[in-house]
């Protein structure tokens, strides 16, 4: 399926509107990134903060904010966990975000309840691919990416 | 290296009351609130902009639909909606709307949260914990 350019990775976990990505890591915490469908949304990215290491976030407040030329916003987070720690690479370039949105994670956090059960409500492998697609369609969003220096 | 600069180090949550005054006769000035009040609500604070003077023409349909604050920009209405998902709640000043010529009943966008009176507003002033007016 044409995903309008948008990439997909299937071993990721999504919320329902492919904001965000999180990926599980060997010692129960898990990562979050930006999808390719939101770098391209939000354009350059030109500043990002992350909530202070140690801060615990109930699910709906965001774990970071995002500002480019055009766009501002939340990183969302959709679980209650403690914010282990920034991307030190993201927080001093950002636009690396958009060269390489799932290799570049942003926020590194514990959720409260075993990892299995915080990621129950998200979208993954070929079920998720296919709303993802249809985002990009439905929207017309076409995805485009800085190239890398 | 990253630096105290990256990290929100606040837990308060403060409400913002953002006065919207400006309109389509200062396009540059009908950008940056919304920007604002996003990047605010995506750092927990409760946000409002309330729109009142000439700032009651961008709740009118078709005027924020076509309005940019520079050429070939992001349209306004975009950014307003951008300000919603973040979490920023829109609210239009009723008193206002006359002098405009402004028909409340079919004439605002969908994206409006309320349309409150100056009772309400003089209340969001007095208890929001920061006022900025645009």
């Amino acid at each position: 399926m044409d995903c309008n350019g948008c990439e997909f990775r299937p071993e990721l976990y999504y919320d329902k509107e492919f904001q965000i990505w999180v990926s599980k890591q060997d010692d129960g915490s898990l990562r979050v990134g930006m999808t390719d469908i939101s770098q391209s949304i939000a354009g350059k990215i030109m500043h990002i903060r992350v909530r202070k290491p140690g801060t615990r976030r109930p699910s709906g407040k965001p774990v970071a904010t995002i500002e480019s030329a055009k766009w501002a916003g939340p990183i969302p987070n959709f679980m209650d966990c403690v914010l282990n720690e920034g991307n030190p690479e993201v927080l001093n370039n950002p636009s690396l975000l958009n060269q390489d949105p799932y290799g570049m994670w942003i926020a590194n956090v514990t959720p409260d309840l075993p990892v299995e059960e915080s990621l129950a409500s998200f979208l993954t492998g070929e079920e998720a691919k296919k709303a993802y697609c249809q985002r990009a369609i439905d929207e017309d969003i076409h995805c485009e990416r800085l190239e890398q220096k | 290296m990253s630096n105290s600069e990256h990290y929100i180090d606040s837990d308060e949550e403060q409400t913002v009351l953002i006065i919207m005054t400006s309109g389509p006769s200062t396009p540059t000035r009908c950008a940056t609130p919304f920007f604002v009040g996003s990047i605010l609500a995506a750092m927990d604070a409760e946000v409002r902009i309330f729109f009142t003077m000439e700032g009651v023409r961008l709740v009118q349909k078709g005027v924020a639909e076509n309005l940019t604050a520079m050429e070939d920009g992001k349209l306004i209405i975009d950014f307003m909606r951008d300000a919603k998902a973040a979490g920023v709640q829109l609210c239009a000043c009723m008193p206002a709307m006359p002098g405009y010529n402004i028909d409340m009943e079919n004439d605002l966008i969908d994206e409006i949260d309320e349309v409150v009176g100056g009772g309400v507003f003089a209340d969001l002033i007095l208890t929001s914990d920061k006022v900025i007016s645009f």
